[in-house]
């Protein structure tokens, strides 16, 4: 039954990075991101519970709490570069090439 | 079994949300069934006696984090021309799916090679609010203070950041 959670933790991780480099809008890389953090979180939990420690539960935790920091973060800037360019594509964001 | 058929429910869950997050062209139909994603995701930790998590999960995750993500997306007033023009969309999913499958099939062999342990639910003295805090407060104290440190930091960010004034061309 365990394996059950790791390969769908395999399958969510791999969709995060799909969606990370193939979309183009910025929340939707974002979201991505945040799930690629919820694969790690399942993995987490599920050696926690195979290994009775509950060590994995405050790893998890912390993951949490580094992305609610991040969401914010994230969110501020996407605000910043909405009202620079009126624009949500990250092809447009090249403020940094030289 | 009924917690191996809660297991399929919440999988498939999952994963049609997140597939849903990738295809969904408007970034309020992905936060939505980003959202029926996490739900599941709770779900399963509950299935896997983390009840603190399960809590966690639906009130941080599935409430604070994406209610944050949908108010600064309704905040923004995205038209549908607002949104990138993505017409090779399907065209660089399948492409970067290609990519990425080795990968996936790599970490899928090496679960293949662990052993099997049963996930049975377990009653009290595991992944309680006790236990776990006890954890937290004894043992990973100084972590526990470095993010409350990154929370607060993150949080000046965000304002400075967002509270600009006087900046836009």
């Amino acid at each position: 039954m365990m394996h059950g959670y790791l390969y769908l933790s395999i399958i969510l991780f791999c969709l995060g990075i799909v969606g990370v480099v193939a979309r183009r809008n910025v929340f939707t890389v974002f979201m991505s991101i945040e799930l690629m953090l919820n694969a790690a979180n399942l993995v987490f939990v599920t050696f926690a519970r195979v290994h009775e420690n509950i060590d994995g539960h405050v790893l998890a935790m912390m993951v949490m709490a580094v992305a609610a920091a991040e969401a914010a973060l994230a969110l501020a800037v996407v605000i910043l570069l909405h009202k620079h360019k009126s624009k949500l594509d990250t092809n447009v964001f090249s403020l940094l090439k030289g | 079994m009924f917690a191996d058929g809660l297991f399929i429910v919440f999988a498939t869950l999952a994963v049609l949300g997140a597939v849903g997050l990738v295809l969904f062209r408007h970034p309020m139909n992905g936060a939505m069934s980003f959202v029926v994603t996490l739900i599941s995701l709770a779900g399963l930790y509950a299935l896997l006696s983390a009840k603190l998590i399960f809590a966690l999960q639906l009130i941080v995750y599935a409430g604070a984090i994406m209610s944050l993500i949908v108010f600064i997306i309704m905040f923004l007033n995205i038209q549908p021309d607002d949104l990138p023009q993505e017409e090779m969309k399907l065209f660089y999913v399948l492409v970067s799916a290609i990519v990425v499958c080795p990968i996936g099939l790599l970490l899928a062999k090496i679960v293949k090679s662990l052993p099997v342990h049963s996930t049975a639910i377990m009653g009290n003295k595991f992944g309680g609010v006790k236990e776990v805090g006890l954890l937290l407060f004894r043992d990973w104290l100084i972590p526990f203070e470095i993010v409350s440190i990154l929370l607060l930091v993150s949080l000046v960010g965000a304002v400075i950041l967002a509270g600009k004034r006087g900046t836009t061309k």
